[in-house]
């Protein structure tokens, strides 16, 4: 009696366990039932949470079964999403990476468990690992602005730069790529380079702060759009809306309102969309035998001016 | 023995002091290299910027005062940020019961101020009811309004509030900005809460000694949720502020706020391990963190600097403090 007791409940585990080996063993054996997963360096950001639901809709729109993991900006965070998706048996990974180098592993050990990554917007840095890299091209786009900066500052004038975070890639390639052209013209003051970490409160701080020192500024370019908002919030409250001409860089819901409304000049428009349904169409593709994918795919930067804004709609081009 | 004891009186009165005169020493260096410093807009500028801190501050004194922590403030500052901005843009809609709610400004604070204070009070709840500890808790409420605020934003900024909204945040009142009044209203009512009431000895009482509170007969979880109710209805007001003067609230804001509100705690020389500190020692520690932040800014030293720089001022009020109080 003892021993039935003891063994009734362990037979029952055992039956329980064959079945749902035997369930998820018919899943992965049918070829129709494909499983992507979208990873996402953070949900914190509003162009990266258009990024994830973009390829998570689009994978599901071919046909595909999806779900989106949050990686929280840590790349311990991220190999865990990775360890997970990979035993969970997805077929494919569409990937934003937390980091250029720090991602590099754990893209690697899909490669090795024979799944597909394809990156989106940001690369990691590493030649194979990655099946493509789908890219936002921030350096060209930043020099775009910079050319309109100039055009619209007549060359002459003093300026201000608010950056991203200062340990974040994305900000120093939008810096660099501003600079590249704007530093030829010797008539352009930059009077203070400060960082808001990509806050539109700390933006909106550091440019009030700044306005006390340099009451005198024409132009303020910023690393991103939330910056932007926050600054030209600034501006109003000093009075200096209408003499201070604003730049940022994105192409936000809502900074594309602004432009619309003649109170921001310029964005970098940004095509989260483009990036995430090409990314779904690439795995697509590859499940269909494709191999040859380009190892980098540039997706260019628009400059959104008043002049062309009716064009463009938060986070891409009107349809 | 007199003179032993008049010493320690004469230690005891410097070291309420001493927040004061860092932040003279402080106000010298930066008006000595900046003559834009010591101007009525930037002074302005400058305690408009403190505002949202002392808010918050000021309920994380009294949390700390309990020998407590609340690291949930910046979560729960956005989230009732953004039910504020909310409801004031698209009301609720109870489609099954086809009913539409719209919101008046007021309404809409109210609320905002409605969800910190139960999130406060679950804090308090938790902490007293399960005995979790309050880095624990709190650290879970982070998480969990952090979730709460994308949920209700759906991850995007909510703008385009209505104009009358921004006034909260912008505007004027005998010649003092609104969020200075009510950052003042908030500290006044803490110092008499903290001097003249009951339940401030209490919260002294229990900083000081949670076993010897208890036996002489304090109800030490009905004090420590209303502290907690109160620093989370404060984190609420925060997000009101901010969220009226940038006219929008961001799912991210507040992300960090805990620190800086810690931080000027901790300046302003009361204790972690509870009992001993004040509020107006607080204010102190909050202007000192904003002139250090304004100061860094119209020197345009490189954002790299400041960091170390902001780290560095903490480190040296709290060894200060340390070096003064060795003697209890």
């Amino acid at each position: 009696m003892k021993h039935s007791f003891a063994i009734k409940p362990f037979v029952a585990c055992l039956f329980v366990l064959m079945l749902l080996l035997c369930s998820c063993g018919n899943h992965a054996g049918s070829g129709k039932h494909k499983k992507i997963a979208v990873i996402v360096s953070t949900l914190n950001n509003p162009w990266f949470v258009v990024l994830a639901q973009t390829a998570a809709a689009q994978a599901q729109a071919l046909g595909y079964e999806t779900k989106i993991f949050d990686s929280q900006n840590n790349t311990s965070v991220e190999a865990d999403n990775f360890e997970n998706a990979i035993s969970a048996g997805y077929n494919a990974i569409l990937f934003n990476p937390t980091d250029a180098d720090g991602s590099v592993s754990n893209v690697q050990e899909a490669k090795s468990a024979g799944i597909p990554v394809f990156c989106m917007d940001r690369e990691v840095n590493s030649v194979d690992a990655a099946t493509s890299q789908i890219l936002s091209d921030s350096y060209s786009g930043c020099v775009a602005i910079g050319k309109y900066f100039v055009e619209k500052m007549n060359k002459r004038g003093k300026y201000v730069e608010i950056l991203g975070l200062v340990g974040d890639n994305n900000t120093w390639n939008r810096s660099k790529g501003f600079h590249s052209v704007v530093d030829f013209f010797p008539g352009l003051t930059m009077v203070a380079q400060q960082s808001a970490d990509f806050d539109r409160n700390k933006a909106m701080e550091v440019m009030e702060s700044i306005l006390q020192a340099h009451p005198d500024i024409n132009g303020v370019f910023c690393g991103n759009d939330a910056m932007a908002s926050g600054a030209y919030q600034a501006l109003v409250a000093a009075g200096k809306a209408n003499d201070v001409k604003v730049f940022g860089f994105d192409g936000a819901q809502d900074v594309i309102e602004s432009i619309q409304a003649k109170k921001i000049l310029a964005t970098g428009m940004q095509f989260p969309k483009v990036i995430a349904k090409t990314a779904a169409m690439y795995a697509d593709e590859y499940f269909k035998g494709k191999r040859d994918f380009p190892k980098k795919m540039p997706v260019e930067v628009e400059l959104v001016t008043q002049e062309n804004v009716n064009d463009y709609t938060g986070y891409g081009k009107k349809e | 023995m007199q003179a032993t004891t008049t010493t320690k009186d004469y230690k005891q009165q410097l070291a309420k002091l001493q927040p004061l005169i860092a932040l003279f020493v402080l106000c010298a260096i930066i008006s000595l290299l900046s003559d834009k410093f010591l101007t009525v807009t930037n002074v302005w500028n400058v305690m408009r910027q403190i505002s949202v801190n002392i808010c918050i501050s000021t309920g994380m004194t009294l949390v700390v005062l309990m020998a407590g922590i609340d690291l949930s403030v910046g979560s729960i500052l956005a989230l009732g940020g953004a039910i504020t901005a909310g409801l004031l843009k698209n009301g609720v809609e109870f489609s099954s019961f086809n009913l539409y709610m719209g919101f008046t400004i007021l309404g809409a604070c109210l609320a905002g101020i409605l969800v910190g204070s139960v999130l406060g009070w679950f804090n308090g709840w938790t902490i007293t009811r399960f005995k979790v500890p309050p880095f624990v808790a709190t650290l879970a409420m982070l998480t969990i309004a952090r979730g709460l605020t994308m949920l209700w934003t759906k991850g995007f900024p909510i703008t385009g509030l209505e104009r009358n909204f921004s006034y909260l945040g912008t505007g004027w009142f005998l010649g003092i900005p609104l969020p200075v009044w009510i950052s003042g209203v908030v500290v006044i009512a803490a110092i008499l809460v903290t001097n003249k009431t009951k339940i401030g000895r209490y919260i002294y009482a229990i900083g000081g000694n949670e076993n010897a509170a208890r036996l002489s007969g304090i109800n030490i979880n009905r004090v420590k949720i209303a502290v907690y109710t109160i620093a989370g209805a404060l984190a609420a007001v925060g997000g009101l502020i901010v969220t009226s003067r940038l006219d929008a609230a961001q799912p991210n804001a507040g992300v960090g706020y805990e620190l800086d509100s810690i931080a000027a705690v901790v300046i302003g020389g009361t204790s972690l391990s509870g009992g001993r500190g004040t509020i107006l020692g607080t204010v102190l520690g909050a202007v000192i963190i904003g002139v250090l932040n304004n100061g860094l800014v119209l020197l345009n030293v490189s954002p790299f600097w400041q960091q170390v720089v902001k780290g560095l001022v903490i480190l040296a009020a709290v060894i200060i403090d340390k070096a003064n109080n060795k003697g209890e």
